[in-house]
């Protein structure tokens, strides 16, 4: 019996721990933050890598996304005659919910991983021990940087995949489906409102931070070699990315 | 110098240090040798903060750095330079950028500055011209002695060494300890060293401490710990298992 | 890409997605001024099933406004209308809630009135509705209609419908033609009945003829009276007129006073004096005259009047605020404060004087190296002069949500972006200053967040190139009031008696 507690107290504590390590984690980047110096060097650098370099995966990702969308609505729609409404759907569900989500994915599969896998094995080959010694601390050096630059680099990434997804899903919609491309676009215009893509920035600023914090964090507790970096990389993805989706939720509750 | 206090540390239920008691002195190169996973590094890192003991007091001039908080232990570590087992080299650096770093962190000088000083740095440990090239281009020794330019950057008055010869070919072992003798002379820093290297140990310690157990069982000059009457002293730096 | 740096390829990235952010911004926000600029208008339904807030307000199929509000108010559907600055109603315009589309959206539908009619002034009320043609209450009644022609319909059939349906209308028809036949019958029975009455109406008629010879004699004497009273009519006549004629000869007092040639001078004098003064005044003689013919009196009377106008306008847009602000700088843990006059003639333009109380002062750097024994030391003596306060003057125009200002920025030239959200509560700010050639100019970036009136929040960064270590996060609160906060709070403190 004693043994059945504890194999399911086992995950429950393991979770609470986590949980809670990763909130004081947070809470120290929060605190290195506001102390100088402010490392603009490698918070520019850190966005290149989750910015610049996540553009291609995230736009093509965006595009087909928007054009499956189009793609989809337009089969259901045309059963009612409510064709017109295609363009409306492809915005609204991108602005909203699928721009921040994909983008928030794709940054987690390509920043989120090598934050971890970076981050791990400078901690398994002493290099975070390295900053110590010199003084130097290591949330500022390499957790601070890489935080800020997810928090404002995916929702500049979202604002792209948006765009970008609602041009595919008007190729798709105005191009091979043959929709009125004015009526297209009006109802695009007065469906969506600038709301619907502020909260959908605010939800991606959010899975930035979400997705940098698990990262980071997985690679900045990563002990036991090589495995253990191939191993926190491999949980920071799945963790981050379950997270996204369950705030994803709780976030667009609040807001809509 | 440095002067552990009752030094206690344990990892998991399992004893490390046991409120050890040991004096590093200054401007002398002390050895601490004993067995390998016995706590040697973990030792080492107490030294410098990386380890905060489970109880016990650790003085560095005088101050206890037990009890510091993050800006003034970070104050005292600007008096050390490190050098790690595998140099712990920033990857995404190149060796010229690793020297420098220190100095880019803790000195306001002109870039164009920091990057002479870090070639005279290389220069002083046997390098030339390898600034532009990445950690991974280089061999073992090689990193070692980038990692020692990097440790001596800001002229430190201590120098940690984490077991320097470990993995390294009898001829580059010879380059590395002449190096480090060489180093505390012309900067007259208090050197500590790791090691489980017998022979080298005796070529260039003027300090020898035994860790057994988590406590030192024997500290003195290499003469001295050559003839102690401690079994335990003498299989070691004979060879012999027990 | 390799000559790009990192900050120049994120840059890019940033700019390019900003304006796309934009771009859709003004797209689908289009309306979203709304929510700052616009006037509202109230109108009252009967009902409003299916209105929505936020749904647009149409004149002609064109966007005008969009629906704020939605009350209820004594029974009546009360709703409130932002409208577009530039859209003007006159009184007689009227509203009516309109459907769109296959979903059936309601939208409120104005038809304006026309031009001759007063305009609405902003807040004022739509007086006019149609009432809804509610396309649920017209099934209904059109579904009673129907209710009611079945059962008529069906009480028909029930009533001529089958065997006994056929025998009652036989029946009736059989009916008829008996009543008919009874209706002949009775007629020629009575025939001689009907031939009494008509003769019984002649002797009537024979009796009232000798009723009238009779009396003859009486009418005859009523003409006479009314002839006599006539005549003493006219004896009445000849007096009046024998009274205006002594009138006439100037007999009895009123006849002097109209008779006397003198009065009639008087009179004819003063009115020959009161067409002098209006002469006069005409030709522009005398203060008055000059006052009231000389054009430049009119035009600067004019002037006077319009100048009033613009006064009591400018009063309304004119305001003063008084700020003050302190921000904790983390890096030299030290307070830095502000106490800022801002001066508004315009609701897009403000002048900015500006106290600035800074801790750290002004720095000056130098630096000497030595060269010891062939060892180069270096040394950098570091001057702060704490003449503590700073100055501030600044123009600032604000473009929309946008605000440039411009001007001395703590003693130093720089120039400043204000962008404003959320009805001006969050401002972000970005300035620059202190272009010292030595030393990377001062920037700076704060976001200011209104949570209640007077009151904000402000945080950022300071000096964040700084090469001096100057840089710093900030956070810190202020408190603004206008001169109308402080007109009110002037009168409202209780005096001592």
């Amino acid at each position: 019996m004693i043994y059945f507690l504890e194999l399911a107290g086992r995950p429950i504590k393991l979770f609470v721990e986590e949980s809670g390590k990763i909130v004081l984690l947070f809470l120290s980047a929060l605190t290195w933050l506001v102390r100088p110096p402010l490392r603009l060097r490698l918070i520019a650098k850190q966005m290149e890598f989750v910015g610049v370099q996540s553009l291609s995966v995230v736009m093509i990702t965006a595009a087909f996304a928007g054009m499956v969308l189009a793609l989809q609505t337009y089969y259901g729609f045309r059963m009612f005659g409510g064709e017109s409404l295609v363009g409306a759907t492809v915005a609204l569900s991108l602005t909203r919910e699928l721009g921040p989500v994909f983008t928030a994915l794709m940054v987690t599969g390509r920043a989120g991983s090598a934050m971890a896998a970076e981050l791990g094995t400078m901690k398994v080959t002493e290099q975070v021990d390295a900053l110590y010694t010199m003084s130097v601390n290591p949330v500022q050096y390499l957790i601070v940087p890489r935080i800020l630059a997810a928090v404002l680099m995916v929702p500049i990434l979202t604002i792209l995949a948006d765009f970008i997804g609602i041009v595919g899903g008007y190729f798709v919609g105005v191009h091979l489906l043959g929709i009125n491309s004015g009526i297209f676009m009006a109802r695009i215009v007065e469906f969506v409102e600038m709301d619907d893509i502020t909260n959908g920035l605010i939800k991606s600023a959010f899975f930035g931070l979400i997705l940098s914090l698990i990262g980071t964090f997985k690679g900045f507790y990563t002990t036991g070699g090589a495995e253990g970096v191939g191993k926190a990389t491999t949980e920071a993805v799945v963790y981050a990315s379950v997270s996204i989706l369950i705030s994803d939720y709780i976030l667009t509750a609040l807001m809509f | 110098m440095i002067r552990l206090e009752q030094v206690s540390k344990a990892f998991k239920g399992q004893i490390v240090l046991d409120h050890l008691d040991l004096e590093i002195e200054k401007g002398k190169i002390t050895v601490i040798i004993g067995q390998s996973g016995g706590g040697k590094s973990v030792l080492l890192k107490h030294m410098i903060g990386l380890i905060r003991p489970d109880s016990g007091h650790i003085y560095v001039n005088g101050i206890d750095i037990v009890s510091l908080d993050d800006k003034k232990l970070n104050d005292i570590r600007k008096k050390f330079g490190m050098l790690f087992q595998a140099a712990a080299l920033f990857d995404s650096m190149n060796v010229g950028e690793n020297v420098a770093f220190p100095l880019i962190e803790h000195t306001r000088l002109p870039r164009k500055e920091i990057m002479k000083i870090a070639e005279e740095k290389l220069l002083r440990v046997g390098l030339k011209n390898v600034s532009h090239k990445m950690p991974s281009e280089l061999s073992g020794g090689m990193r070692k002695r980038v990692g020692l330019a990097r440790a001596i950057a800001l002229d430190p008055e201590i120098i940690l060494f984490d077991e320097p010869t470990t993995g390294l070919d009898p001829v580059m072992c010879d380059a590395i300890d002449r190096l480090i003798v060489e180093t505390q002379k012309q900067t007259e820093a208090t050197c500590v060293i790791i090691s489980h290297d017998i022979p080298s140990t005796f070529k260039i310690a003027n300090k020898i401490a035994m860790l057994y157990q988590g406590k030192i069982i024997e500290m003195g000059t290499p003469d001295e710990v050559r003839s102690s009457t401690n079994p335990v002293v003498q299989n070691f730096i004979e060879g012999k298992s027990t | 890409m390799e000559k790009f740096s990192n900050e120049a390829k994120v840059g890019i990235l940033v700019v390019i997605s900003i304006i796309l952010l934009g771009y859709m911004a003004m797209r689908v926000g289009k309306f979203s001024f709304t929510k700052e600029a616009g006037y509202t208008l109230v109108v009252y339904f009967d009902s409003v099933a299916g209105l929505a807030l936020d749904v647009p307000v149409e004149i002609a199929g064109v966007e005008v406004g969009r629906v704020r509000n939605i009350a209820l108010e004594a029974n009546r559907a009360m709703v409130t209308l932002m409208m577009r600055p530039d859209i003007q109603l006159t009184k007689d315009a009227k509203a009516i809630i309109r459907t769109k589309g296959i979903l059936g959206d309601k939208y409120v539908e104005l038809i304006p009135g026309s031009d001759a009619a007063p305009l609405i002034e902003p807040g004022g009320r739509i007086t006019q509705t149609i009432p809804t043609t509610d396309i649920d209450s017209l099934l209904n009644v059109l579904g009673s209609v129907a209710q009611d022609i079945k059962s008529l319909s069906q009480s028909l059939s029930n009533v001529l419908g089958g065997e006994e349906g056929e025998r009652s209308m036989r029946q009736i028809v059989d009916n008829v033609q008996e009543m008919a036949q009874t209706l002949n019958d009775i007629v020629q029975k009575n025939n001689e009945d009907i031939s009494t009455i008509v003769g019984n109406f002649t002797i009537f008629s024979e009796r009232l003829k000798e009723i009238g010879n009779a009396n003859t004699d009486d009418i005859r004497s009523i003409v006479d009276n009314v002839r006599k009273a006539s005549e003493h009519l006219e004896t009445l006549i000849t007096g009046l007129h024998e009274i205006t004629v002594k009138v006439n000869e100037g007999k009895g007092s009123i006849g002097q006073l109209i008779n006397d040639d003198q009065t009639v001078k008087n009179l004819n004098e003063a009115l020959a004096s009161l067409k002098g003064v209006t002469e006069k005044i005409n030709k522009g003689e005398g203060s008055i005259g000059k006052l009231v013919n000389d054009d430049q009196t009119v035009d600067n009377l004019n002037d006077a009047l319009t100048g009033i106008n613009d006064y009591i306008k400018k009063q309304d847009t004119y305001r003063t605020f008084l700020d003050y602000r302190g921000e904790y700088l983390f890096g030299s843990e030290e307070a830095k404060s502000y106490l800022s006059l801002r001066i508004q003639p315009r609701e897009d333009k403000y002048y900015l004087l500006q106290v600035v109380d800074d801790p750290r002062g002004k720095k000056s750097t130098t630096e000497y190296t030595r060269t010891l024994d062939g060892v180069t030391s270096h040394e950098q003596i570091v001057e702060i002069e704490k003449d503590e306060l700073k100055f501030s003057a600044q123009i600032s125009k604000r473009y929309y949500d946008i605000a440039f200002r411009g001007g001395l920025f703590e003693s130093t030239g720089g120039v400043g972006v204000d962008y404003y959200m959320y009805n001006d509560r969050l401002t972000f700010s970005l300035e620059a200053f202190d272009f010292d050639a030595d030393t990377n100019p001062h920037l700076k970036f704060k976001a200011d967040y209104t949570p209640f009136q007077h009151i904000y929040l402000t945080a950022g960064f300071d000096d964040f190139i700084s090469e001096e270590g100057d840089e710093s996060f900030f956070i810190g609160a202020g408190i603004s009031f206008s001169d109308e906060d402080i007109k009110t709070l002037l009168f409202n403190v209780p005096i001592p008696k």
